[in-house]
């Protein structure tokens, strides 16, 4: 093979296979380049950056969405669709597809929801959205990494551009502590996830995720090279570390609660959905990419050498997302600021997801149908998760614009001025709980019925049991923090001094909120649409 | 221009515009102009739009059914030939059919013999084509079908709808116009005199003009349901709909304690009738699977018509020349253990016992199965009747039913609803069989008779003509109960006329006087001659005056034709003279009464200044209507030149085989003649009818003018003279008594003994287990409190302190959060490494 081969070869993989199923990763990166022209040029100034953003975030979703046909269309096929992009830097399957349909869907939604909220104002418009694109590119690669330093990169690239957004609120002490904190934090976490991952290259010789897996299942099933496993167990902690950054899970959450509370409500709706979903979806990936390989071919040693990775995945992110589930609800009681509440909420919910990718990875190999349920139910419960926590931040900007305040105190008696708000609230507050007939019932009812599943047939059914009894009874915990929240709103007396303007019969803000509250009814009653798409996602699970 | 496609078409578009009106004001009802002003407009404009739809409608039936003045062909000679027939047709014998009653002395001879065949041979010969009916029939919408139920929505029209319909879009027109004037109480608040409220003071309440006329435009749309209904099943939803519309509009001023009760007695009174109506539904349709009027002709997927006979064929059908006979739906429903026994011995081949079953049924019908059917279900529809219409022993309701606005008892509670019953006689006149028959003649003539000599003593002038109503009704069921079909329709044609009329005019009076006690009247003419003399024109038609031979007022030919036809019947059945001597009676007392409220109202001196010095004439909105409905009181009865009047329309929706008369009975065990209805008018008995008629009116004037005009005889006096007679009267023969002694105590006794029973025994049971759960509650919350939670309490303290431990590791400050994550991963691996030597490290 010479050289002249090689690269007419890989020209034609990546003019032919690869940028087609790459656009929309393409048009969010030509869209960050129109809003800076647009800043940069003065022909183009007249330009709403927003509405660039969100035509580009508008067109993403249409080829996600297209995207997501095309994989559709060819699931039957056995093992489902899946292409290997840029010489197996990425992966086109449909995990990715439904992924990035998420992230460009809540793209568009969150920037009409940043319009109609008023941060950022047109002035800054451009750096806010140039940022929050170049981010959800990041996030979309991490849902699509296959090699390890595309993880490294994605994860970095979601994660830079979120440290400048943290601090977007300039001259304001708390956003740009908020920010130094999530940078420092960052990047500390990030050496970490870097030294684990050069471990990992340099025993297994190769960042590929499944010549990885095929590596490790063999060396791990040998079981002669005690060192090598310690290292690898080593390396893959600490990319794990780097992950568990993402997700904000314990012990790696301290960020989270600070940049919450120092960060606009918008940034903090930013991060708890995309870069929970971006997160989750990555944490899926290297389970199973690191935990199984391609159809049959791991046989005898190999195989078994892959359970005991597996098994030992599978307890980290268990055992990672007890204490996250835990902590985080507990850390919520006490709170008096809303947006550390929901930041503690975020917290909590990414335990409930890891639970999930536990089980998932639980069920990997041994029960491939358990396994796309359980990745299924995660799909489902972040579709519903963004609307949830969409619209408890929007409201909680809503509450801010009107009442200048993000402190629950401030909410007392909201009931008698802001009746639709409440409501509002009321209906994501219990969603949030997992309460039926909301679509947060469902999804929590997924993933835990996947954990059954996992304790019916897998190694790790004690693991599994012990998860699944945290579970429910950090569902009756949280009952206590988020229905508090109501009560100030409902029982509490109006404060004398409220500033609130009587809010209009209807309002663009309201509007924005009935119609992110809406689908949180729906999907409780009406989920079996938005299962199906949940399904689809799982489908890559062979 | 055909008329089976444009009748249906504006008859149900006159049908369904008062319900548009019904709605519309229902949902807008008060955003109607200032109090909801403009739903007077609506509902009028619906009403008169009803009413040119009708007139149209009437105009197609004229055009494509010329109405012509009867052929009285027989001459007077053949009366005498009527001896001979009936002889003839008692000799029948105990027969399976009722024998018609041949029309010609020649034809005695053809009459069928024992054989029992050659009726329709009979027919045919003898009359050329037996008379049918010109209706149209057909459904709009079926409801539900399945089985042999068939609920549907359709219409049965006639020369009688089309009458019907026009006669109460007009009478409802004037209603609504004068309404509108009459109700201008309503359009700002109100403060009720006669409610007291606990603080002493009177009700004041904000008016109710458009929910006046919501009720009345519902009513005019279940009224005329009721009129188009094409099936029994109709009738029976509309006459609960009517039924429900008269609740609202007695009970309009529900405030008042004697409004709401005489609301509630005519709805549950009418409950009583409408048992019976069900039990008759019930027996028409489990016999005979359909209560459709008319025969339906369904076109099948073969193209091939299959036709499904209707009530009015089975009863009379063709083969009998329409001959009332028992259907065989219910001889073999009588013969059940037979069919059953046939059945059983054919179980193999049932095409065999279905043609050994029809083989059979002439041979059960001679035996008699199945006529108690008949009767159950003739009985069962009259009995809603007696109800709807306030006949003996139901008619408690209607004159109580007068708390409701003037005008509402002027439409609803004179001239429309309560004549439903009477329609409803009429329309399933072909039905009823002999004894039946009987039943309501008499039923007619008891409350003819009771409520016309409870009108004599009566001082509440809406109460006398209510009274006259329930007399007049009875005077219709007993013109049908003796086989005047079209004298008892066409004496409800103009009471319809003459007692909205009357009722009008009290209405005037009691608006200008703000006073229902005749007592308190007098000389009003003075100050309402229009009022005065329409009313006037009203008295007259009710007594049925006339120059006898030549020429009266509606009521004249109406009550003539009904004393005609009783006189005919009693001279045909002996044993039942009294029947016209209840009718020759009551018209006797009827002018008396009528005169005596004409004149202690409008004639003599005032006998109140109080009431007189604020009479005045009503505004032209309310003495229009009067006029107009003067006018055809006295015209109701005329016929135009060609024939054209309402007895000759009526002739054309005559029922198939009622012109004949009819034999039969076998309930009391005797043979009864039902003479044919133009027998009456034979000369003979007309004259005799007629002279009658009027001696016994112009008698009854002449001793009201005696007694309240010239003042010859003392009231007073009479009064005192007949004391118990007059309190007997006054105390309206104490029905309401005996009726709260017989069922209204009775009922609150049952009711209070089970409230007794409930509260000593049941409730004190209950109350002595929840006195049990209680205490075993107190002992449970004990536990509760100290044992759980304390549990809870210490549990909830530990998640709280655990929480707020959590705070306390988040410092805030960066140094340690870095620091956190080396531990944090020194932590995991550590754990990891202690977790997993066995497994992986190992």
């Amino acid at each position: 093979m010479d050289l002249g081969s090689l690269v007419s070869g890989t020209i034609n993989d990546t003019v032919r296979v690869s940028l087609p199923l790459f656009r929309v990763e393409l048009v969010i990166a030509v869209s960050v380049v129109l809003v800076l022209l647009a800043r940069m040029l003065p022909v183009l100034r007249w330009l709403d950056s927003g509405l660039v953003a969100l035509g580009g975030a508008c067109f993403a979703t249409w080829y996600g969405w297209a995207d997501l046909q095309t994989v559709q269309q060819t699931v039957p096929q056995a093992g489902g669709f899946r292409e290997e992009l840029f010489g197996g830097l990425l992966v086109f399957d449909s995990l990715t597809a439904t992924i990035r349909l998420l992230l460009a869907a809540f793209l568009a939604l969150y920037i009409v929801f940043t319009k109609v909220s008023g941060i950022p104002d047109r002035e800054d418009g451009a750096d806010f959205y140039v940022l929050v694109l170049g981010a959800t590119l990041g996030m979309c690669l991490m849902a699509s990494a296959n090699h390890l330093l595309m993880v490294f990169m994605a994860v970095e690239m979601a994660s830079v551009p979120s440290y400048a957004l943290a601090g977007f609120l300039k001259g304001r002490k708390a956003a740009s502590e908020a920010a130094l904190k999530y940078a420092v934090y960052g990047a500390g976490a990030a050496g970490i996830m870097l030294y684990g991952i050069s471990l990992l290259a340099g025993v297994l010789g190769t960042c590929h995720l499944p010549s990885m897996a095929a590596e490790m299942g063999r060396i791990v099933g040998e079981g002669k090279a005690s060192g090598e496993i310690m290292v690898l167990s080593l390396g893959g902690l600490m990319l794990a570390v780097g992950l568990a950054f993402k997700l904000s899970a314990v012990p790696f959450h301290f960020w989270c609660p600070d940049v919450f509370e120092g960060a606009a409500a918008e940034i903090g709706a930013f991060l708890s959905v995309a870069s929970k979903a971006a997160a989750v979806a990555l944490a899926v990936r290297l389970v199973f990419g690191l935990g199984t390989v391609a159809d049959g071919a791991a046989a005898g040693a190999v195989a078994a050498g892959l359970a005991d990775v597996r098994h030992f995945m599978v307890y980290v992110v268990g055992l990672m997302a007890v204490a996250t589930c835990t902590l985080g609800n507990l850390a919520a009681y006490g709170q008096t600021n809303m947006k550390r509440l929901l930041a503690y909420s975020t917290v909590a919910h990414a335990g409930y997801l890891m639970m999930g990718v536990a089980a998932a990875g639980a069920l990997a190999g041994v029960d491939a149908a358990g396994a796309q349920r359980a990745v299924a139910a995660l799909a489902f419960y972040l579709g519903t998760y963004l609307f949830m926590n969409l619209a408890a931040f929007a409201i909680v900007a809503v509450l801010r614009n009107r009442l200048r305040s993000e402190e629950i105190a401030s909410y007392a008696g909201l009931v008698r001025t802001n009746p639709g708000i409440v409501v509002a609230t009321t209906v994501v507050l219990v969603s949030l709980i997992g309460l039926p007939p909301l679509a947060g019932f469902v999804a929590k009812f997924l993933i835990f019925s996947s954990l059954v599943k996992a304790i019916a047939s897998t190694a790790e059914s004690p693991l599994m049991l012990v998860i699944l009894i945290v579970g429910g009874i950090n569902t009756v915990i949280s009952l206590f923090y988020y229905l508090r929240v109501l009560k100030v709103m409902t029982f509490d007396s109006l404060p004398e001094d409220r500033v609130a303007e009587p809010a209009g019969a209807f309002s663009l803000a309201g509007g924005l909120v009935a119609a992110l509250a809406v689908p949180v009814v729906l999907f409780g009653i009406l989920w079996s649409g938005l299962y199906g798409f949940a399904q689809l996602a799982g489908s890559f699970a062979s | 221009m055909d008329p089976a496609a444009q009748l249906p078409l504006l008859l149900g578009l006159a049908w369904l515009t008062p319900l548009a009106s019904f709605v519309a004001i229902l949902f807008f009802g008060p955003r109607m102009g200032s109090h909801g002003r403009n739903a007077a407009w609506v509902a009028t404009a619906a009403i008169v739009t009803s009413l040119v739809l009708s007139l149209t409608a009437f105009v197609v039936w004229l055009g494509a059914h010329p109405v012509t003045a009867p052929a009285h062909g027989h001459g007077d000679s053949h009366g005498e030939a009527h001896a001979a027939d009936h002889a003839a047709a008692a000799a029948d014998g105990e027969h399976a059919a009722f024998r018609q009653v041949a029309l010609r002395a020649g034809d005695a001879a053809a009459l069928p013999g024992a054989d029992g065949h050659g009726d329709s041979d009979h027919n045919a010969e003898a009359h050329g084509e037996p008379h049918l009916p010109a209706a149209y029939a057909g459904d709009w919408y079926t409801l539900y079908e399945g089985g042999r139920l068939k609920l549907s929505i359709g219409w049965y029209i006639d020369a009688l709808t089309v009458l019907m319909f026009v006669v109460v879009t007009f009478i409802a027109t004037c209603i609504h116009v004068y309404a509108s004037g009459y109700m201008h109480d309503e359009l700002h608040d109100v403060t009720d005199h006669e409610v007291t409220l606990a603080d002493g003071h009177h009700l004041h309440r904000p008016g109710r003009f458009p929910r006046f006329f919501q009720a009345l435009s519902l009513f005019c749309f279940s009224m005329l349901g009721i009129v188009i209904a094409g099936n029994l099943a109709m009738v029976f939803i509309f006459w609960e709909l009517v039924g429900i519309c008269s609740w609202f509009l007695i009970g309009f001023y529900y405030e008042r304690k004697s409004a709401s009760t005489a609301a509630n007695k005519a709805f549950i009174v009418n409950r009583v009738g409408d048992f019976g109506m069900l039990i008759g539904l019930m027996a028409l349709w489990g016999a005979l699977g359909t209560l459709s009027f008319a025969d339906s002709t369904a076109v099948g997927p073969d193209g091939h018509e299959t036709v499904t006979p209707g009530l009015f064929s089975l009863f009379r059908p063709a083969e009998t020349g329409h001959a009332l006979q028992v259907p065989d739906g219910m001889v073999t429903a009588a013969a059940a253990s037979e069919v059953a026994t046939i059945a059983a011995d054919h179980a193999a081949t049932p095409a065999d016992s279905a043609s050994e079953i029809a083989a059979r049924v002439p041979g059960w019908r001679e035996a008699g199965l199945g006529r108690w059917l008949l009767v159950i279900a003739g009985l069962g529809i009259f009995c809603g009747c007696v109800g709807k219409s306030a006949q003996f022993p139901l008619f408690v309701w209607l004159p109580d039913a007068m708390e409701g606005p003037t005008p509402v008892s002027a439409l609803v509670h004179s001239a429309t609803m309560v004549a439903a019953g009477v329609y409803l006689v009429g329309r399933f006149f072909p039905v009823l069989s002999p004894d039946v028959l009987l039943v309501i003649a008499y039923a007619g003539a008891i409350t003819l008779f009771i409520a016309a000599t409870i009108a004599l003593v009566a001082n509440d002038i809406k109460r006398v003509l209510a009274y006259s109503t329930v007399s007049q009704l009875g005077y219709m069921m007993l013109a049908l109960g003796v086989g005047g079909w079209v004298a008892g329709l066409f004496h409800l044609v103009t009471h319809a006329f003459f007692k909205s009329l009357l009722f009008l005019c009290s209405g005037s009076v009691i608006h200008a006087c703000h006073t229902n006690d005749m007592r308190k009247m007098g000389g009003l003419i003075k100050v309402m001659p229009w009022t005065g003399y329409t009313m006037l024109v009203g008295c007259l038609a009710i007594i049925g005056a006339g120059i006898p031979f030549v020429i009266g007022f509606s009521g004249y030919y109406s009550k003539d034709s009904i004393l005609a036809q009783a006189l005919s019947f009693s001279q045909a059945n002996p044993s039942h003279t009294i029947l016209y001597w209840a009718v020759a009676g009551g018209a006797f007392i009827t002018a008396f009464y009528m005169f005596r409220l004409w004149f202690m109202t409008f004639m003599g001196t005032p006998r109140d200044h109080h009431v007189a010095e604020h009479a005045h004439e009503s505004p032209n909105v309310m003495v229009t209507p009067l006029v107009v409905l003067a006018v055809l009181a006295v015209a109701a009865g005329w016929a135009l030149p060609g024939g054209l009047g309402v007895a000759n329309l009526l002739e054309q929706a005559r029922p198939a085989g009622t012109a004949e008369g009819m034999t039969g009975g076998f309930a009391f065990g005797q043979r009864l003649v039902f003479p044919a209805e133009h027998e009456s008018h034979v000369g003979a008995v007309h004259v005799t009818a007629t002279t009658t008629a009027f001696a016994t009116a112009l008698a009854g004037v002449v001793l009201a003018a005696a007694m309240y005009l010239w003042r010859l005889i003392s009231p007073a006096g009479v009064a005192t003279v007949f004391r118990p007679v007059y309190a007997f009267l006054a105390g309206r023969w104490y029905f309401d008594e005996l009726y709260d002694v017989l069922f209204v105590k009775p009922t609150l006794g049952i009711a209070r003994l089970a409230s007794g029973i409930d509260r000593g025994l049941i409730d004190k049971l209950i109350d002595g287990l929840a006195w049990t759960a209680r205490r075993l509650a107190g002992l449970d919350a004990w536990i509760d409190k100290t044992v759980v939670d304390g549990l809870v309490n210490a549990t909830a303290n530990a998640t709280w302190n655990a929480g707020l431990k959590m705070r306390a590791v988040q410092t805030g400050r960066l140094r340690q959060y870095v620091m956190f994550i080396v531990v944090g991963t020194v932590a995991l691996f550590v754990l990891a490494s202690l977790a997993f030597r066995s497994s992986v490290a190992g």
